[in-house]
């Protein structure tokens, strides 16, 4: 299966992060959603059923990324679906996250700190995917 | 000739010398009774304070204070210090620290306790200013960097569209950009304005303008939490001196608070923010914020204008409201907290509507 067949959706309040993100990985062979709200976020999931989705964490809507990461993880039909959590928070607040520690209450399958090294996310999409 | 004879103060007694401290100290019996006040102290709250309750004359209330260090030095015979609010006769109120001691009788009794006070306000507001700044930078670095990712992104799309020829995309890598170059404009405007005495920039605008622009930005985001925001505003209200940056500014603190308080109240199904800007009387006029929320318990009410008090979680750092109540003591304004837990919360911000004379 090509990337093309792979469907990406990213969740993320900020606009412009989203075009960048949805331009990046168009050209990498991607079908590409976008959701600027946690909410808009379930519903594309629950539509569309994307392969993997990439979503941040400290969204200032109805549905933060940690409601949307338990949304997935409490439905049998889509909780297998890979998450990569995205935060800017690490450096400012001291805040990351630790997957041992931290998955109980938010289980993505890898994580990722703003700025997004491009090629590692895509190393990680391909591991994640494949 | 002793030492204190050849200075003078050898007429010297210890009534002089607590009299003199400049603080207030106290003697008080087991319920509170006042047996002794200082020179300091009647100065302050009057002659006629003997044998009154302590709560009554420093507080202004009629019942014990649910924290008091002479109850813990009554009950364990120890030393105690508590941070206490005291309400002055012109009404100022001011932070001072309370140290209580026991006095005991022959027999190892405590038969009372010193309370002494002294005023730490300056202290207080000193450490209030170093924990704002440093939060500040904290959350400032956030938006740096939150900013700094936009101008990467809007480059790689520019680059993306001038390598495919695509001038549509590069069009919107550059509108990217400008964006964020817009922002971090702005994010130094700020840290500029924030700079220690900046003094609002005050222009003639009416405050209608300034009410529909919080309505208008905000309309979005409302609807994507879920929030009805109901915007009711008087036309007639005339056009003032204000400090548009400040006033905005006010009104979206305000604005979003109530928003988020919406968000968090899984009690109701329903919600709605409700602004509205109206005459309060003939001589002012009131912006009011009002939500059917979750309300507020007294304590939060009592500490919602306190640096860092924050109800939000990872959410907020409650360095809102303190902007707030900066920016509208710079327009000689008062704001009004009403609130019922369970019900909701209205912040009425009123200010006279002769602002222009005032401020000039």
């Amino acid at each position: 299966m090509n990337n093309a067949q792979k469907k990406i959706l990213v969740i993320d309040d900020n606009q412009d992060y989203l075009f960048t993100m949805k331009t990046f990985l168009t050209r990498q062979g991607f079908t590409v959603f976008t959701a600027p709200d946690g909410k808009t976020g379930i519903d594309i999931i629950s539509n569309d059923l994307p392969d993997i989705i990439l979503l941040d964490v400290m969204m200032e809507s109805l549905y933060s990324g940690f409601d949307v990461c338990k949304f997935v993880r409490n439905d049998p039909k889509l909780h297998s679906i890979p998450i990569i959590g995205i935060s800017g928070l690490k450096d400012e607040l001291g805040i990351s996250f630790d997957k041992d520690r931290d998955n109980e209450y938010f289980s993505p399958d890898a994580f990722f700190d703003k700025p997004v090294d491009k090629n590692a996310l895509l190393k990680t999409i391909d591991e994640l995917l494949s | 000739m002793s030492m204190s004879e050849k200075n003078g103060l050898h007429d010297l007694t210890f009534k002089s010398i607590i009299d003199a401290l400049p603080c207030y100290l106290m003697i008080q019996d087991k319920d509170f009774n006042i047996l002794f006040a200082n020179h300091s102290f009647q100065k302050d709250f009057g002659s006629k304070v003997l044998g009154k309750h302590c709560y009554t004359i420093l507080k202004g209330v009629h019942h014990r204070c649910p924290d008091c260090p002479v109850r813990d030095t009554f009950e364990d015979k120890g030393f105690h210090v508590s941070e206490e609010l005291i309400y002055l006769l012109d009404g100022t109120v001011v932070e001072m620290l309370a140290f209580s001691a026991p006095l005991f009788n022959v027999i190892g009794d405590v038969v009372a306790s010193i309370k002494l006070l002294a005023n730490v306000g300056s202290i207080k507001n000193i450490h209030r200013e170093l924990v704002t700044l440093g939060q500040s930078i904290a959350l400032l670095s956030h938006d740096i960097k939150n900013i700094l990712e936009g101008l990467h992104g809007g480059m790689y799309v520019l680059e993306e569209g001038f390598n495919d020829q695509d001038y549509d995309l590069s069009w919107h890598g550059l509108e990217i950009v400008k964006r964020n170059v817009t922002e971090i404009t702005r994010v130094t405007q700020n840290i500029l304005d924030s700079a220690k005495d900046r003094k609002p920039s005050f222009q003639e605008i009416l405050p209608a303008d300034l009410a529909r622009q919080t309505g208008q930005l905000y309309a979005d985001k409302a609807q994507s939490m879920g929030v009805q925001l109901l915007l009711q505003v008087n036309p007639d209200i005339p056009a003032l001196e204000m400090d548009p940056t400040g006033i905005s500014r006010m009104l979206n603190n305000l604005v979003w608070n109530a928003l988020q308080a919406c968000q968090k109240d899984i009690q109701k199904r329903k919600h709605h923010v409700h602004v509205k800007l109206d005459f309060y009387d003939d001589y002012h006029f009131m912006f009011e914020i009002e939500d059917n929320a979750s309300g507020m318990d007294h304590i939060t009410q009592e500490n919602i204008f306190k640096e860092f008090y924050s109800t939000k979680g990872h959410t907020g750092t409650g360095l809102g409201l303190m902007v707030v109540e900066k920016i509208v003591k710079n327009h000689l304004g008062k704001i009004e907290v009403l609130t019922k837990p369970g019900r909701g919360s209205l912040f009425r911000i009123i200010f006279p509507l002769q602002l222009n004379a005032f401020l000039r």
